[in-house]
């Protein structure tokens, strides 16, 4: 029989292991740490009533949590749209892109967090502050060649880092 | 050294692929892509991490990871434990039903009933069920008592009585005086769910009755026949 979520021990690993990853998404989508820590909560105690549910067979509780996440998101963004605002200016603005896509920005984001700090920062410069490969490698010391390596091996890093979280091209 | 060569061509597959390299270099390593089926595969799988990199926000990538609070874990735990003891019940309830057989089954009938008794110093005794011994062929009742930081909770389940006797529901302390629960009728026809209150704490409660008709049934507290934690669960 494949595991399923039904044991409070099984949440509570289940908690240990993805909590961060959920809560983080959470905020990043609905911009707003109070509703994101309701989000996870709720996210936890649909997985524990849905438990029997789960089959490691199909797929990983990683994908499975953020699938329930990605509901709750929904929910809780209609009920917070349909609350009259206090104010503009009102905390973070969450994110306005559509929730797959801001899913997938996350995921991005997450996996840049995990890559090595050195392949991270030459990405970084390189590529998102589109500084020229020579003038990093003055700043870092380091010959020219070990940028282009840096931005070959971070590409892979990175790879295997969004693979870890599901993702498949 | 070819090998070498080759390795070097490598290495410039991501400045390739997010086209950061100057003119004259990348129509080399386009060359060496023409005649290299090993470097074209890597530059797929390159490319296709290079074509998501848009999506990312370097400000949050840079931005301190948001971590939940230090209690939620805790939070969410005591809020399964409540749900898990609840659903324990439930399950008791319908493993009872199932034992109970197919035609009686047809004729049995559920009543629940659930009491939440009012405040009265929220001792962490754990949850009790009691069996009420002593009961007329076909009747059964049990109940599974629950403490609570505002008292207590009561959880009923009565079967065999007859369809539409009223049903009243008390505890008793130990100096003998009777604390009511309020009351439910007791219908044919499926299971039902009521939620009443009284004024005793589960630790001060000695005895637990219904007055069902004219019958009065009655069941100790305090020698609990089964303990119930809010941690039990199912096997799997």
């Amino acid at each position: 029989m494949s595991p399923a979520l039904t044991r409070e021990r099984d949440v509570r690993e289940a908690y240990a292991a993805h909590s961060g990853e959920l809560y983080g998404f959470a905020v990043r989508s609905l911009g707003d740490a109070g509703l994101a820590e309701e989000a996870v909560q709720e996210t936890f105690l649909r997985a524990w009533r849905a438990g029997d549910r789960y089959d490691s067979q199909i797929g990983s509780l990683r994908t499975w949590l953020f699938a329930i996440l990605r509901n709750v998101v929904i929910d809780l963004g209609r009920a917070r749209d349909s609350r009259p605002r206090v104010g503009p200016e009102q905390g973070i603005e969450p994110s306005v892109e559509p929730l797959e896509q801001a899913l997938l920005s996350w995921q991005v984001e997450e996996a840049m967090r995990r890559i090595g700090e050195d392949h991270r920062k030459v990405l970084l410069e390189t590529h998102f502050r589109a500084r020229p490969y020579a003038e990093v490698a003055e700043e870092l010391g380091v010959p020219e060649g070990t940028i282009k390596s840096r931005v070959y091996y971070g590409l892979k890093a990175l790879r295997v880092a969004l693979e870890e979280m599901g993702y498949e091209d | 050294m070819r090998t070498d060569e080759h390795r070097d061509w490598r290495l410039s597959l991501g400045a390739y692929a997010l086209g950061d390299l100057p003119p004259d270099e990348r129509a080399a390593v386009a060359a060496h892509l023409e005649g290299c089926p090993e470097c074209r595969a890597e530059l797929r799988e390159l490319e296709g991490v290079a074509a998501l990199l848009p999506l990312a926000d370097p400000a949050r990538i840079e931005a301190p990871t948001a971590r939940p609070p230090a209690d939620l874990g805790a939070r969410i735990e005591a809020q399964i434990a409540a749900e898990s003891s609840r659903e324990g019940r439930a399950k008791r309830r319908r493993r009872f039903r199932l034992w109970a057989g197919g035609a009686a089954a047809a004729a049995a009938v559920a009543a629940v009933l659930l009491i939440v008794l009012l405040p009265g110093g929220g001792e962490s005794s754990p949850a009790q069920e009691v069996k009420f011994a002593s009961l007329p062929k076909g009747v059964s009742i049990d109940a599974t008592l629950e403490p609570h930081a505002f008292g207590t909770e009561i959880q009923m389940y009565v079967k065999g009585v007859k369809s539409g006797t009223l049903c009243r529901v008390f505890l008793r302390d130990d100096d003998g005086r009777t604390y009511s629960a309020g009351s439910f009728r007791y219908r044919w026809g499926g299971d039902s769910e009521a939620e009443l209150s009284s004024a005793l704490d589960l630790s001060q409660a000695a005895e637990i009755g219904v007055h069902a008709g004219d019958r009065t049934f009655t069941a100790p507290v305090g020698q609990a026949t089964a303990l119930v934690s809010g941690a039990e669960i199912e096997p799997t």
